[in-house]
């Protein structure tokens, strides 16, 4: 447990650790399995961020929740990246868990708070408390199961029937490790089929090998980041004019419709 | 010491020579140095040699002393050698001897144990006789087999006693288990706790502790039973009626803190330490088994089962019509919905049940740390028992069931929370003079019942619960309740009366002539503003809510870590999201209430300025000085607009009212400024009107609000300048010089103004 640190010890340090600044746009599992094309920070955002006195307001914090079936990976995920951990027991997690990591993107601090939920049943009430407001939706499938995939649309349905804003959302595929790569690839196929159809970007991992994890969690901060400080200028920008507006500010952002390329899908 | 090599060569001619030769000097040179320096150390060395010779005879002493010294040493050590050595023999000797003693004593005990236990089986002294046994077990029996043997004694004797003895040994086993039994059967408490002791004895710990668990059982099992079959035969007239499976679970785990806390010293002192966790198992699953039998006795009679199914089906409802489900279009459509307030006693049933179970397990917990803290002294072992622990308890019915308890928990209280500010909303009143209310009743109603809810989720122990709740109030007040706000201020706050009072007479005299009913525009102003208060002590509420939530929370959950509370606090900030959007929700109204109410009065009494003209003479100069009618006039308007409203607005709105009065005057002030031309005494009489109103309009808020002024003021003063060029004096860049509001295009602008200015004198002028 060398690494673990309390969260709120996190979000008093005024600095963030090496592995945390992102000064460079990173980039998705694959260019094919995204929605999100952009290859940088939105103009926009490397502008204002650069500025010297940025009207952005007190610290940036953006929720992330973290669902799927009972037993794919998502506790073993996040403490993967939180605590460099990894344990092969199944401990199932109880309501939900609560990590905060604290990065530096283009020099701007950032909180990204992660809500881990359970998987099973008897929780749901507690972890779907958590849905509103959150600007990245994870859905976990654990790679060497079909089923859990087969649920991945109805997780993130209910996560998204709780936002008026459209989310980032992920579909990220767990257990790596356990396949070898002709099996790999079939799952794939399928997987990044279904990730087209929900809008989702694509990623694969293994939380035993750490493969995969660190490029994860950054592309997800900056995403995430990008697409907050997006939200406040438009606020800023809005609240001008608001007097002829409805006050909630439906997203900018189109969702990209893109069609699977002769790929069966159910 | 000569360094040159003659080279035969080299002497072949003169200058060769020549060279050598001075070689040879230069060489010699060299060497007398040398000399010299040796020579000059002569004496430093002799004086060195002098001490040493002086210390000789004194080394001389220290060697043979050394020398003695050594030989003392080595003699001393091969003494210790020796010395030792017969020590370890005799220590060998001596536990030799001890151990001989033992087995002599063991084997005379042995002799009266085979004796003894004859005796008390025949006498059916059965302590006596496991005391015998117990003895006997003590003692290793293959040594005391070679023991017989050395002393050449016949061996016979000991085997015969062995024997004897493992015999009696199985006789009591099966005696006393049997007893036990019996004991059992008979409810005769005093032989199972005779027995029990017993056990340890013969050397059956796990045997002894596993029967005399399912004895405890039995007897929990029995009372749970009684207490179940007492509480459904509960009249609904009795006081605990509606908290009677919540006492029924409460009485089972009261049942199992009181074995806990009888029969622990007794496992304590018969068993030793460290064995509690064993009964504490088997205790725990047969309260599974009775909790789950009064928590299906509790599904059913509460109807729970269709009272969630009533719910999932609001929700999808709710979820499917997400975005036209605005609380004010309520009471029409769904009316065999179950009323919230039937709800309430479930409510609370299920958090008692909840708030038990935790205070349970945290007994079980504290009492199974103590016990292994006394008990096992290395720490692993004691993580290991704990962990043990935990993932029984994790496991275990009990936790499952008040886990799905929870749920259910968490659903109704979703569904309770909804409909109550739905139904609030719908009743919402407001008094027809807002000097009595400012704001309507809605608000006190919605707080009232989010708080309720909130404390009612503290009070099941669930940091969980709590924050679900949290959660859902949040989003509850945020998107629901904020849009009710919205919709009746995007109404706007429609005009047509000049002023409230005149509202409020109409409102009189509809009243006067008989027509109860105040006219719908003129109850639409009143309701504009009610919910414009509405908004603005909403921020208030939620802020104090946050306040005692934190300290409540503190106080109810004692146990909490750093991950709980930083996991709370964050679902606590969701309140803050909550207030950032009442306050863009005041501000859209107050836009509203401008654009209606302030702007179109504003814009007449300003516009008065430009009927009176600024080209003064000294008569009409001290006339106009002694009645100020432009200005009197304005604040007489501003007045009378203000104090109409104040009564009606909290304190914040009104001076938000009154900063945005403030702003639009300014702003149109400056418009008829520039509309107008000035001599000298109407600048003058400018810089005074401009004064008084700032004046006033500064008094009539508690808000600093005399920067909205800077730039009005500053035209009054560039108005009101003796001559062009004195404006030199204010536009320096000094430290304490008049920080500007207006650019220097402006200032000549405004110069212009001035008929008495020529434009070569303002075009000269340095800005
Ligand atoms: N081989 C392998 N096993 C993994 C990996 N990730 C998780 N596991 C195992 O999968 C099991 C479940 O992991 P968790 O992370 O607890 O699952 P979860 O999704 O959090 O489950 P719930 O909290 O019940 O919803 C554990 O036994 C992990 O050791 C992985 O990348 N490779
Ligand atoms: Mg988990």
């Amino acid at each position: 447990m060398l690494e673990s640190r309390s969260a709120v010890l996190k979000l008093m340090q005024n600095q963030a650790c090496k592995d945390r600044c992102i000064d460079r746009f990173p980039p998705p599992f694959s260019r094919q399995f995204t929605p999100y094309r952009q290859h940088d920070f939105s103009s926009a955002v490397r502008e204002v961020c650069s500025s010297p006195r940025q009207p952005l307001s007190g610290l940036k914090i953006s929720k992330a929740i973290f669902l799927g079936d009972v037993a794919v990976g998502k506790t073993s995920l996040v403490n993967r990246y939180c605590h460099k951990v990894f344990d092969r027991n199944y401990k199932a997690t109880i309501g939900v868990d609560f990590e905060v990591e604290r990065f530096d993107i283009i020099k701007i601090p950032f909180n990204l708070q992660i809500w881990d939920t359970a998987g099973q049943e008897r929780f749901k009430c507690i972890a779907s408390s958590y849905y509103r407001g959150a600007q990245v939706v994870a859905v976990l499938f654990d790679l060497s199961n079909m089923y859990s995939l087969s649920h991945c649309a109805q997780w993130l349905e209910e996560a998204l029937a709780c936002n008026t804003l459209q989310p980032i959302i992920f579909l990220i595929g767990t257990k790596r490790d356990l396949l070898s790569s002709s099996a790999y690839k079939h799952v794939e196929e399928k997987a990044a089929c279904l990730a087209k159809q929900l809008g989702a970007e694509y990623w694969a991992v293994s939380s035993r090998t750490g493969d995969g994890v660190h490029e994860l969690f950054q592309r997800m901060a900056a995403l995430a980041f990008d697409m907050s400080v997006l939200r406040d200028l438009n606020t800023l920008n809005t609240t001008v004019s608001i007097g002829s507006q409805p006050l909630s500010v439906k997203p900018t952002q189109k969702k990209e419709n893109f069609k699977c390329n002769g790929l069966h899908c159910q | 010491m000569m360094s040159i090599k003659l080279n035969p060569q080299e002497l072949r001619n003169s200058d060769g020579i020549q060279k050598v030769c001075e070689k040879i000097a230069s060489e010699e040179e060299n060497v007398e140095k040398q000399l010299e320096t040796l020579l000059a150390r002569q004496c430093h060395l002799e004086a060195k040699l002098r001490s040493v010779t002086k210390a000789l005879p004194n080394l001389q002493i220290v060697k043979t002393d050394a020398q003695q010294l050594s030989q003392m040493i080595a003699h001393t050590s091969t003494l210790a050698e020796n010395v030792s050595a017969k020590v370890r023999k005799l220590d060998d000797a001596r536990s030799r001897v001890s151990e001989c003693q033992q087995r002599v004593h063991d084997l005379l005990d042995l002799q009266l144990c085979s004796e003894g236990v004859k005796l008390a089986l025949q006498e059916e002294d059965y302590e006596k006789g496991a005391a015998h046994v117990h003895r006997f077990l003590s003692m290793d029996q293959t040594l005391l087999r070679q023991t017989a043997d050395d002393v050449q004694q016949d061996c016979t004797a000991v085997t015969n006693s062995f024997s004897l003895l493992h015999k009696a040994a199985e006789l009591l086993q099966t005696e006393v288990t049997s007893r036990f039994d019996e004991a059992v059967r008979a409810d005769d408490l005093a032989s199972v706790e005779r027995f029990f002791k017993i056990f340890p004895l013969l050397g059956l710990q796990d045997q002894g502790l596993s029967k005399f668990s399912i004895f405890l059982c039995s007897k929990l099992q029995e009372t749970a039973r009684k207490n179940l079959k007492s509480a459904l035969e509960t009249r609904s007239a009795d006081k605990r009626a509606s908290v009677i499976y919540a006492d029924t679970l409460t009485l089972l785990f009261e049942g199992i803190a009181r074995i806990i806390e009888i029969h622990q010293p007794l496992i304590e002192s018969y068993y030793g330490p460290g064995r509690l966790l064993t009964v504490v198992n088997a205790l725990q699953e047969e309260c599974d088994r009775q909790s789950k039998l009064v928590m299906n006795e509790f599904r059913k009679h509460r109807q729970l089962d269709s009272a969630l199914a009533q719910i999932a089906d609001w929700l999808r409802n709710a979820s499917s019509s997400a975005s036209s489900s605005n609380l004010s279009g309520a009471a029409t459509a769904q009316q065999n919905r179950t009323d919230p307030k039937n709800l309430d006693l479930l409510l609370g049933e299920l958090t008692i049940m909840h708030a038990r179970a935790e205070m349970y397990v945290r007994f079980i917990r504290r009492r199974v740390q103590n016990d292994v803290e006394v008990g096992v002294p290395a720490e692993i072992t004691r993580e290991l028992l704990m962990d043990k622990l935990e993932t029984m308890l994790r496991s275990s019915g009990l936790c499952h069931s008040m886990q799905a308890l929870l749920g259910n928990y968490l659903q109704l209280e979703h569904y309770f929370m909804a409909e109550s500010v739905k139904k609030a909303v719908s009743m919402d009143q407001l008094e027809d003079n807002l000097q009595i209310q400012q704001t309507s009743s809605m608000v006190d109603d919605v707080f009232f019942i989010v708080r309720k809810c909130i404390r009612r989720a503290i009070s099941s122990s669930s940091l969980d619960g709590v924050c679900a709740v949290l959660n859902n109030a949040c989003s509850l007040l945020e998107a629901d309740y904020c849009s009710v706000l919205r919709s009746q201020l995007r109404q706007g706050y429609m005009s047509g009366y000049l002023d409230l009072t005149q509202a409020y007479n109409a409102l009189q005299s509809s009243l006067q002539q008989g027509r109860l009913q105040a006219s719908d525009s003129e109850k639409a102003r009143l309701k504009f503003l009610a919910y414009l208060n509405n908004a603005d002590v909403s921020t208030e509420y939620i802020a104090t809510l946050r306040l005692s939530l934190g300290e409540e929370m503190a106080a109810a959950l004692p146990g909490m870590t750093d991950r709980d509370r930083a996991k709370l606090e964050s679902c606590l900030s969701g309140m803050g999201g909550v207030t950032a959007s009442l306050r863009a929700l005041v501000e859209y109204g107050m836009s509203q209430l401008s654009a209606s109410a302030i702007k179109p009065r504003v814009s007449p009494w300003v516009d008065a300025f430009l009927n009176v003209s600024h080209i003064l003479t000294e008569e009409e100069f001290s006339g106009y000085e002694a009645n100020e009618p432009f200005v009197r006039n304005l604040v007489a308007n501003l007045d009378s607009l203000l104090s109409s409203f104040k009564p009606s607005l909290t304190p914040t709105n009104y001076d938000t009212l009154v900063s945005i009065l403030a702003t639009e005057v300014t702003h149109q002030m400056e418009k008829v400024i520039a509309k107008s031309s000035f001599n000298r005494l109407g600048g003058l009489v400018l810089d005074k009107e401009v004064r008084v109103l700032v004046g006033y309009l500064t008094n009539a808020t508690s808000w600093s609000i005399r920067d909205k002024f800077a730039r009005l003021t500053q035209i009054a003063t560039v108005l009101n300048l003796e001559r062009a060029s004195e404006i030199s004096d204010y536009w320096s860049s000094e430290p304490g010089a008049i920080a500007w509001r207006l650019t220097s295009a402006e200032i000549r602008h405004f110069m212009t103004l001035r008929t008495d200015f020529r434009s070569e004198d303002i075009k000269r002028i340095k800005l």
